[in-house]
């Protein structure tokens, strides 16, 4: 009996060893693996975001895993946070549980975004951000949240500054999502545009549900002579308005006179869709397909080449940001403290949208990512190089 | 006084996309005493068969409502051939009506999978067509949308008033085991209703395409409101449906002009819950039995 017991605890030790060799195994093996969870909405009227993201990481992943970068390897874990704060909390739970990354990336959408972030923080895990632009996101500053793109003050207040000097704008109306990234935009636009002595005619917030948008722009049409119409919309709603503006007469497209100010939540393709109810349209883009510097080329080609089509500036940003992230690794970064610390440090990192430099509340303070476009007669764009 | 008649206009139309999409479902509730949740995507997969048939083939866009009328149907006879049929006298209502929710998320994922998250241009060649009178405009598509939504309304009328088939809708609808003796079948009639209503559904899709932003998620947008409409209008009544349709447009003009978009869904909702406490029968008051 005594040697049968023997025998089993020979056998549990043996058992028990390999499973600790089995355990471990898969552990030094990804020693070398920096693991990258993304929250991306790929369900939902925002999941153009996702999709388009997704192409851009794929091929940073192809550039860095190549040779590797400091002897490490990235993978990406991709979850669906669908633009929206419940199902991004539950997807980033997820993630953290199951996939344990060093570091996140995403969400677009500020509500989401910001619904995300205490889990980060509260997990000790870097989160960087590209597209979204509530300034609570880096106001007063999360040690675990970096944003790259610029956030709405910064966005709101150079959009409602050239409106009025360049564009000699002098009233508006504004028309905006119900979401914390559509109020805040709007708000900023109001507050920059109205301290300039600028005048805002009607000031319009509507839900995602809305279809038809003959009655706003009917109810646009009747406040007076517009020179502006800031929009901050995703691209479906966006669309609409464009085309129901036109129809009303508001807007250059329509024959009106008004000019269409957006954001970078368009897009690359959306005047096509529009068609010449987007003549005139002036947008920002967080990336410039006609910058000459290598990089950006490099980018294009490299695009072109794997996909077949143009890369629009969610593809940019999201490239940027697994490069931004190969970067931290090259400086020494392993884990998610060090990504974190490194991200801290970043002054000159160069992407395709532009230059990072984070300011002490983890917001990029480089404004280079900004870029105006004007719509062509022919829907070609115009850079308008006022950054 | 140009913007209210304007508005006006605005009203109509929307009023009237939401009587097409709200006329199969309360077919369906007028016959079945069933909610089908996966009429919204009928709606969607309409509007889809509408693009591609445009896009993809070439065709018309008068031709593509058509199309996406058959569509429809067939996708009506489908899922009353697969689904819904066996699970009639399962005991249990629930059973269809889970049945429904468990159709449409297949369906939405399904669509999502095969023509992706990236909303779609869908221009008819009525979009930018203009016709302005008086200081008010109207789209040629919007224009369409009105004029065949009421020749919609009045062949339905018709059939059901007017002919055989019709009447024995009606019939089942009553009282389904009594038709049923009077040498109806009543199964086949069910059929006939989805896909009548099934085939409105996708033609609603293709008269929304161009007005809608059609993405796989472009019916669910619609579809609550609907849902809204047939309560208020009166569950399963074709009359109240109507009404309650061109109610809920106008209001949602005339709450965007002088409340603010914003305020829409509570102005809308809250006509609907004092709908349910003062007169849960709906607008138009009738016993179900005298519905469809």
């Amino acid at each position: 009996m005594s040697m049968r017991l023997g025998d089993y605890r020979l056998a549990a030790g043996a058992v028990a060893a390999v499973l600790l060799v089995a355990a471990t195994a898969p552990t030094r093996a990804q020693d070398k693996i920096i693991k990258i969870g993304a929250l991306l909405p790929m369900s939902g009227p925002g999941s153009y975001f996702g999709a388009q993201d997704k192409q851009g990481i794929e091929l940073a992943l192809d550039e860095v895993n190549k040779t590797g970068v400091g002897g490490y390897k990235l993978e990406v874990k991709y979850e669906d946070s669908s633009c929206s704060p419940l199902p991004a909390t539950q997807a980033a739970k997820r993630m953290l549980e199951q996939y344990k990354p060093d570091v996140v990336i995403g969400e677009e959408c500020s509500d989401a975004t910001l619904a995300i972030m205490p889990l980060m923080e509260q997990a000790k895990v870097p989160f960087l951000n590209a597209g979204s632009s509530a300034i609570r996101i880096t106001e007063p500053g999360n040690p675990w949240t970096f944003r790259i793109m610029p956030n709405e003050v910064m966005q709101g207040v150079d959009i409602a500054t050239n409106a009025y000097t360049r564009l000699n704008a002098r009233t508006a109306v504004l028309l905006y999502e119900n979401t914390n990234a559509g109020i805040g935009n709007a708000k900023v636009f109001n507050d920059t545009f109205t301290k300039l002595g600028g005048k805002i005619l009607a000031d319009i917030g509507f839900g995602r549900d809305i279809n038809d948008f003959t009655s706003i722009a009917t109810r646009v049409a009747g406040v007076g002579k517009i020179d502006v119409i800031p929009t901050y919309t995703l691209e479906g709603q966006g669309l609409k308005i464009t085309q129901a503006l036109a129809q009303a007469g508001v807007t250059k497209g329509g024959g009106g006179q008004a000019i269409q100010l957006g954001t970078i939540w368009l897009p690359f393709g959306f005047e096509q869709k529009a068609g010449k109810t987007a003549l005139g349209y002036i947008r920002i883009v967080q990336f410039d397909p006609t910058d000459q510097r290598a990089l950006v080329r490099h980018f294009v080609d490299a695009f072109k080449a794997k996909y077949g089509q143009d890369p629009t500036h969610l593809h940019a940003h999201a490239y940027d940001q697994i490069a931004l992230i190969a970067d931290t690794v090259k400086r020494g970064a392993k884990d998610a403290q060090s990504i974190r610390d490194a991200f801290a440090a970043t002054k000159s990192f160069t992407g395709v949208t532009g230059s990072v430099a984070f300011d002490k509340t983890n917001q990029n303070a480089e404004m280079d990512t900004v870029h105006y476009m004007e719509t062509l007669p022919d829907l070609s764009w115009k850079t308008l190089k006022w950054n | 006084m140009t913007i209210i008649l304007q508005q006006g206009i605005n009203g109509v139309v929307l009023g009237s996309l939401y009587v097409l999409v709200a006329l199969g479902l309360t077919l369906i509730y007028g016959v079945l005493v069933q909610i089908n949740f996966a009429h919204a995507d009928i709606v969607t997969l309409g509007a889809f068969s509408a693009y591609f048939f445009m896009h993809g083939v070439g065709g018309g866009y008068l031709a593509s409502i058509g199309v996406s009328l058959i569509v429809g149907g067939a996708l009506g006879w489908l899922m009353n051939t697969a689904i819904f049929a066996p699970l009639q006298g399962k005991g249990s209502e629930l059973l269809p009506l889970i049945a429904t929710i468990g159709v449409s998320v297949t369906m939405e994922n399904a669509m999502l999978a095969w023509f992706g998250p990236i909303p779609y241009a869908f221009d008819s060649p009525y979009s930018n067509e203009v016709f302005r009178f008086g200081g008010t405009f109207i789209t040629a598509q919007n224009a369409l949308i009105v004029a065949v939504s009421a020749v919609t309304i009045g062949l339905l009328y018709a059939f059901m008033k007017f002919t055989f088939l019709g009447k024995a809708l009606r019939a089942v609808a009553q009282d389904r085991e009594t038709a049923g003796l009077m040498g109806i079948n009543p199964n086949q009639l069910v059929m006939l209703t989805f896909v009548i209503a099934s085939a409105l559904a996708g033609m609603a899709g293709a008269m929304l395409g161009p007005v809608l932003v059609l993405t796989p998620f472009a019916g669910t947008s619609v579809i609550v409101k609907a849902f809204a409409i047939v309560i208020i209008g009166g569950f399963g009544n074709f009359e109240g449906a109507i009404l309650a349709g061109l109610l809920v447009g106008l209001i949602e003009s005339f709450t965007t002009q002088y409340l603010g978009p914003g305020m829409i869904d509570i102005v809308v909702f809250a006509l609907l819950l004092m709908m349910l406490a003062i007169r849960p029968t709906g607008l138009i008051a009738e016993k179900r039995e005298e519905n469809v």
